[in-house]
């Protein structure tokens, strides 16, 4: 009993200190390392802001070379499909057409049905107003975690994005400004498990958050007590915490209560963000 | 001979390219859009099967050097999957040193006991010391199909091994 005891320890001991000839550090220096650099980091001390910053920024940029021929691939791949099925690709581009003229004529509707919302809430701000003050971001990574649902821009504090900005796909929302570095910042997606946007849809204006919940689709909280979600009402933000303009469309109710975005989280390649309404960082 | 030298060289630098690669690239092992809960952690398998097999070719150094990258690309607090991964690492030394001869189903075993310990440091210090929030859920899927995983991973990283150990001999 004693002797396995003493292998334990002896074992254990040795996996801890001992360094092969190619170990340059033991586990345990690393382990401690470690805890070291994630207690600096978790309480913020003053330094480790710009040197977070200062990393940040440059390993983003290794990653998105990194990333290139991960990028690059695909788009081989399809143009050497296209190529060899090129009757394929007309016939899909046939169906894409149609469905852009049946987009278009969707706008119409959903151009009157923002109106019709922007009376609803009273609110003089315009979505064509704050769509003049935003600035075009790159997506630099989108590299997809099971845990967390962000995405990497190509615009920082130097061009004068702030946390808590609001990040827009063409003119539906897509999530607000988590950090900011430099050169780079990141964005929180509506679908992340940390995200809650407060929201309006349907007709009587119904108020409700919406909150990410790690998958595809957010849930609606905060409901009024009974009050059963029905399948196909618009959601739209409803600036309630006065960091969105009330009126930017979101997505669409599910029978389950749920939002199916307007905007495909993992297709994204290029958002603008919106400096209209936030004037001074609120995080 | 020189040229064999070199490749050979390169051969031996797979997995901590690998691995370095997976950290800081935009591969992901996160297949949301085939099977919503499909996602499994790949550098755990690296760093558990070459710790254990060969740990002259992946140093602590690298691996904590390659968690730190993870968290910055992920969002991280940093050192936070550094630490995951150096308690994966010394769980594989801990078996590499008690044990002589080692199968499949020993390593996937002891594979599993070395990424609960390691999930579960992950999961403990970012919900009680982070903002960031975490699902359980998440965390147990991500756990269970990386330890499914591992036979797979398991028999590449074998056949590889036998590869560059082949050549070491020659």
């Amino acid at each position: 009993m004693s002797s396995s005891r003493d292998d334990f320890g002896i074992a254990f001991r040795s996996a801890l200190l001992q360094r092969g000839a190619a170990q340059k550090f033991s586990l345990i220096s690393l382990i401690v390392l470690a805890t070291i650099i994630f207690f600096l980091d978790i309480y913020g001390f003053g330094f480790m802001k710009p040197v977070r910053s200062i990393i940040n920024d440059g390993i983003y940029r290794v990653s998105l070379v990194a990333s290139s021929p991960s990028r690059f691939a695909p788009q081989v791949t399809e143009g050497f499909k296209n190529l060899i099925n090129i009757k394929e690709e007309n016939k899909r581009l046939k169906q894409a057409l149609e469905v852009y003229r049946q987009k278009e004529l969707s706008v119409e509707y959903l151009t009157n049905q923002n109106k019709n919302l922007r009376k609803i809430l009273e609110s003089d701000e315009t979505l064509f107003q704050f769509q003049s003050n935003t600035i075009l971001s790159k997506v630099l990574i989108d590299k997809s975690s099971p845990y967390l649902k962000s995405i990497i821009i190509n615009r920082g504090s130097k061009s004068g994005i702030l946390k808590g900005m609001p990040v827009l796909d063409k003119e539906y929302l897509v999530g607000r400004v988590v950090e900011t570095n430099y050169l780079s910042s990141r964005v929180l997606l509506l679908n992340d498990l940390n995200s809650r946007i407060p929201v309006t849809f349907g007709g009587d204006g119904v108020q409700a958050i919406l909150k990410g919940n790690g998958e595809a689709k957010p849930i609606l909280e905060y409901l009024p007590e009974g009050y059963i979600v029905e399948e196909g009402l618009e959601v739209f933000t409803s600036g309630k915490d006065g960091i969105f303009l009330p009126g930017s469309p979101i997505g669409i109710t599910t029978e389950e209560g749920q939002v199916k975005l307007f905007s495909e989280s993992s297709q994204l390649s290029y958002v603008k963000v919106d400096f209209s309404k936030q004037k001074k960082e609120v995080f | 001979m020189a040229n064999y030298k070199v490749i050979s060289k390169i051969l031996n630098l797979g997995p901590l390219i690998l691995l370095y690669y997976l950290s800081i690239s935009e591969i992901d092992s996160h297949f949301e859009n085939y099977f919503e809960i499909l996602s499994f952690n790949i550098q755990l398998i690296i760093i558990y099967f070459w710790v254990s097999k060969r740990p002259e070719l992946l140093g602590s150094g690298h691996i904590f050097l390659a968690g730190l990258l993870n968290d910055v690309i992920m969002g991280f607090p940093l050192g936070l999957s550094s630490l995951a991964y150096l308690v994966v690492s010394l769980v594989a030394t801990y078996v590499k040193n008690m044990t002589v001869n080692t199968r499949i189903t020993t390593d996937w075993f002891t594979f599993f006991i070395a990424i609960i310990f390691s999930n579960l440091i992950f999961f403990i210090l970012l919900s009680n010391f982070s903002e960031i929030g975490i699902n359980f859920t998440e965390v147990s899927y991500n756990t269970f199909f990386t330890l499914l995983f591992f036979p797979f991973f398991w028999v590449l990283f074998t056949y590889y091994n036998s590869i560059i150990t082949t050549g070491k001999n020659v």
